[in-house]
Formats: structure tokens, sequence, C-alpha cells
């Protein structure tokens, strides 16, 4: 290989690595010139907002080797800080000019609380949306990874976490909806774009955070800091014999993990036009880590397609007669069988495929005559 | 001449037992010293005290003027310590000069390691150490696929890659074939001088191959330390480790 050039096969490679990421996108963004159906396009951005959080999962999971079964807790954060501030919309409607949202008055509070007030700010919630989770993340991860707490102690720490929020929300009614979350809300309303839930500008918007999220995340992997948090997950210790110091880089793609599932928490909020606890509940929290085992979670885009596949069957199921009570039962089955059978999910599947065709099309190419580098040619 | 690394009265026990008993060593700098001495000796602590993994419960580390012992292992790794493990250990899913990459640790803060890596300005860099090591066409190759050998030149490659001052090696040789072996003796003869290193080795062969000084740990102490022919002739290291017969049949 003496006579590459280096530079071109880095940047051949990069190119490779980057197109099943812009194929998927392309589709993303053309698929409303096919489906004439805004009902349709409403469960499509829902089910690409989900690829988003498992985007972020896969991030933290996949590459960093971080467990976090509490994923749907930075989600649920971020779509609290949006419907914060789209209620806070509708006060004047509601209740008058110097009310408050619909709910506090029905639970008798007199004063706007102090949390409440910088939601006003359409650009602080959308800005909170993205740093809470960040800093929340950030300083459980200080703890767990300061302490060298690992594996499966992680995943524990994680799920307990989403469960106090969760039922700290559930508990003060007064100020946060309680059971029945945020509802009722005004639409967003961006540079003076409205997002109507079942737009087109709303699709356009969450098809924009996919390949926004998908970039930034690929990105990531692609620097030398991306690279150093796969080493963790290989050995540990190892890494930290060489000068680095593992917990930081652990916080690090832990934080930048949650703020993603932040942004797509936001998302969410304005798709559903509602935030509820059940965001940031056990149920959603797992089924993330179902729907990136069977997309492949060492696979940004895998992960992704793994989430809009895999919800977009539930949902299916869930609504067709036949279903109707086993669809669950379905879906334990499909993850035992990609667990056992395809550890790297459906990417590694895809992977294989791939491999396998790329080696025939060269046997076939190279005839009865045995190439020497037979190895090097599949590039 | 003030030595490089400086062991003093190191004491560290687990659960009772006293792994290593008021220790004593110093080497110099450029020097490469072996470690020897018979199972539970002491001396893969000694090297885990060293490099942080182990925290002594007495005595000082001192390398180059600095205090190790109170230092965390990544402060230890950056002030120029590196450390290669008995048990092999690279990064499995990564390719072989993904691995250089990780080792070659000029910056080590997370936002200095936040930039794009396609220019490849390392490419050359792992090249070398590639073939350093034999690794050359084993490149884009993760590093679980390689064999025993293979996967101990790829750590002992890290080792040179990270470009440590000192460098511990705890039986590098261990599942290697003879030939193996005497290429790893080659290596460590040019790494000797530019890097100060100190090999934990039971292959008596090897030891007399590459080691200038020798030190022999007997129960957690320095039974004796000189040239192959003095702790040879050393009565005590006869009757404590190598038997009758002297280092060549031990």
């Amino acid at each position: 290989m003496p006579s590459h050039v280096p530079h071109s096969s880095g940047l051949q490679r990069l190119i490779a690595q980057l197109a099943p990421l812009l194929i998927v996108c392309a589709v993303v963004f053309a698929l409303p010139v096919l489906l004439n159906n805004d009902f349709l396009l409403n469960k499509v951005a829902r089910y690409l907002v989900l690829g988003i959080l498992t985007v972020s999962l896969g991030m933290s999971w996949g590459f960093g080797g971080i467990l976090n079964l509490g994923q749907a807790m930075s989600f649920g954060l971020g779509s609290y800080a949006m419907a914060m501030a789209l209620k806070l919309k509708t006060v004047p409607v509601h209740t008058g000019a110097s009310g408050l949202p619909d709910f506090m008055v029905w639970n008798n509070v007199q004063h706007l609380p102090w949390f409440w007030e910088p939601f006003r700010s359409l650009s602080f919630a959308i800005a909170a949306g993205l740093i809470v989770p960040a800093l929340v993340a950030a300083a459980l991860g200080w703890f767990m990874f300061r302490g060298r707490v690992t594996g499966v102690y992680v995943s524990i720490i994680t799920l307990a976490t989403m469960v106090v929020i969760n039922l700290v929300i559930i508990d003060q009614q007064s100020y946060t909806g309680g059971f029945n979350g945020i509802t009722d809300l005004a639409q967003l309303e961006i540079f003076g774009v409205a997002f109507d839930a079942y737009g087109r500008a709303t699709y356009y918007l969450v098809a924009g955070c996919v390949l926004l999220s998908l970039l930034v995340a690929f990105a990531f992997t692609r620097t030398k800091a991306g690279l150093i948090v796969q080493a963790i997950r290989d050995h540990e210790s190892r890494v930290r014999y060489f000068g680095y110091d593992v917990a930081l880089y652990q916080i690090f793609v832990f934080a930048l993990s949650a703020a993603i599932a932040g942004l797509a928490g936001m998302l969410y909020t304005v798709v559903m036009e509602f935030a509820s606890p059940t965001f940031l509940g056990v149920q959603l929290s797992l089924s993330v880590v179902v729907w990136c085992a069977v997309g492949g979670r060492q696979s940004l885009v895998g992960a992704f397609l793994g989430a809009v596949l895999v919800a977009g069957m539930q949902g299916a199921l869930s609504e067709s007669a036949a279903f109707l009570e086993t669809w669950t039962l379905v879906m334990g089955a499909l993850f035992v069988l990609v667990v056992l059978f395809l550890p790297k999910g459906l990417a590694g599947l895809a992977q294989v495929v791939l491999r396998w065709i790329v080696q025939r099309r060269h046997a076939a190419g190279r005839g009865v005559a045995q190439g020497v580098g037979q190895t090097e040619g599949s590039t | 001449m003030s030595s490089h690394l400086d062991l003093r009265d190191v004491s560290v026990s687990f659960n009772g037992f006293k792994a290593l008993n008021a220790l004593n060593m110093s080497v110099r700098k450029g020097e490469l010293r072996c470690l020897i001495g018979p199972n539970g000796a002491g001396k893969t602590t000694a090297l885990d005290i060293i490099c942080g993994k182990v925290k002594p419960s007495a005595g000082t580390v001192s390398f180059d003027g600095t205090a190790l012992q109170d230092l965390e292992e990544y402060e230890i790794a950056r002030a120029g310590v590196g450390r290669k493990f008995q048990v092999p250990s690279v990064f499995r899913e990564l390719s072989v000069s993904e691995n250089f990459e990780v080792a070659r640790a000029r910056r080590t803060s997370v936002l200095g390691n936040l930039r794009w890596n396609i220019g490849n300005s390392g490419r050359a860099d792992v090249e070398r150490l590639a073939e350093l090591v034999g690794l050359t066409d084993q490149l884009d190759r993760p590093a679980a696929y390689l064999s025993h050998g293979q996967t101990q030149w790829l750590e002992i490659g890290m080792l040179v890659a990270q470009d440590a001052e000192l460098i511990l090696m705890d039986e590098p040789t261990a599942g290697m074939t003879a030939q193996e072996t005497r290429k790893t003796a080659e290596l460590f003869a040019r790494l000797k001088g530019k890097h100060t290193l100190i090999v934990v080795e039971h292959d008596m062969g090897f030891v007399k191959a590459i080691g200038d000084v020798i030190s022999v740990m007997h129960m957690g102490q320095m039974l004796a330390e000189g040239t192959a022919a003095e702790v040879e002739a050393h009565p005590e290291v006869r009757r404590a480790y190598l038997g009758s017969g002297g280092i060549s049949h031990a």
C-alpha cells in the first residue's frame, strides 16, 4: 500500500461511512412527497423522534459502553422544558394576561413558581431543554464515574434516578400537572413559522433534527475523543494508564448523549402536543434499549432505523385486531431472537450481507485467477 | 549519581498478607532492569505500586523528583510512566492502527481531543510503529483477531507510541515462541538508553540476553542485585529461587 496517498484513502473511508447516514436522511426528507397523509406523517415524525432518542442511547451504550437504562429521563426533561414554554403561551388566551396555566388555577396556586418564570422566553426553554438534561447527566456521571461505578450498577443507578424524578413530577401536581402531564399547549412558533403537529413544517423540523443529531453523533465518534471513549468501552484501565482521565471522557459522552435525548424530548412535545410523566417512564426507557439492540448499538444509523422500524411495528401491531392482545409477546420474541443470533443487530446483519456481496463480486471479477492482494482489494 | 526512580521502604498488604515488606529499589536513567523472583515474591505488585494501580501503605516512590505515591493513575502516566500488563491488554474491538492512535497520548484533555481526525497526521507515525513490532499488514484489522504473540507485540508497540520515559513490562514474552522472544529481546535492546525499562520475566534466557542489572525479589523484599553472574553466585538467591543448577536451569 505504499503507493497510496494516505489522505485520499481517509477521505474515501469517510465518504463510505457517511453514505448510509446520508441515504437514510434523504429518504426521511423525501417521505412527505410520497406520503400524502398528514395523520400518517405525524405518526412517522413521532417514530423519527424516538429514533433520535435511540441514537443518543447508542452513543453512550454502543460507543461508550455505558448502558443508561434511564435515557428517557433526559428525554422527559427536554419534553417538559418545551411544554412549560408552550403552556405559558396559552395563558393570555385561557386565563387572561396576568393569569396562570390552567392546571395551576385548578390546584389553587396563587403565583407562578420561580422556576416557571424564565420559560416565558422560548429561547430559554430550548436552551434549557438541551442544557438541563446534560447538566443532570454530568452531575450523575460525576458521582458514578469518579467513583468508578461500572456495568450493571450504572444501569441500576440511572434507572432509579429516572424513577425518582418521575415520581417527583407526578407528586408535585400543582407545579407539573402531575399524572396528567402538561396538556393543551400552544403551537411552537419560531421566526414566524408555526409548527402545527400535523403540518409539514413540523415534519421537516423533525427531519432536520434527525440529520443534525446523526451528524453530531457521527462527528463525535470520528474525533480522537470519540475513539478514546470506544477504547474505554473495550478496556477502561488500559486507557487510564495512557494518561487519560477516564471519568471525564465518560462524563462527556454521557452528557452529550443526554443533550441529544433532550432535543428529542422537545420535539416529542411538539409532535404529540403534550408532555407526560410516561415520557420519562420505565416502559419507554427500556423500549429504547430494545430498539437500540435490534438496530445495532454500535451503528448510529442502525440504532436510528431500529427505533423507527420496531416502534413503527409496535404501533401497527398494537392497532391491528389480530395482535391486540399479543403484540408485546411478538416484540419480546423479536428482542430475544436478535440478542441470540444478531449480537450486532440489524446493522451487523447488513454488514455481513454487504461483505458477502462484495466478495462474490470480486470472486466473479477475478474468475479463476487468484489475486495476490485479495484482502486489500475489498476497500 | 542520583537515581531516576526510587522506591524507599515501600510496604503494602492485602488482607494481612504483606505483598511488599519495606522494599527498596533504585533505577538509573536509561537502564534496563530485570526483576526476577519466585511466584508471590511481589514483582507484579512492585510494578503496580509504581504505576499507581496499588497504593502503598507505607513508603515513598519518587520519579525524577516527583512523588508518585499520592497521584492518580492517569497523573502518574502523564508524569512519564507506561505499563504493560501481564495479561495482554489491548482494545479488542478497535483496529490495530486505532490502538496505536489511542496510545499516542500527546494531548489528554477531552476538549483537546475533540478535533476531527481525518487528516491522518499521525498515520506515518502509526506505520513506523507497526513496522517496529511487525504488524504492518494487520493495521486495519480489529485487535481481537491477532494471535497471542501479536497481541503482546501490539501492547509493547502501544507503549512505544506512548513514548513514556519509564516503561514497566510485566512478563512481555509470556506465550511467545522462541523466535518471537528473540525478536522481543532485540526490540528491548533498541529501547534501552532512550527509555528506562523495568522488566518482570521468568524466561531466564531472555533475562540474560537483555538485562544490565538483575534485581531478585523474595517475600516482598529485595534479596540481591547485580549482573547475571553476580546474582547467580549469590548464595541466598540460589537457595530461595534458582536451585543448585544456576540461572540457566531455572
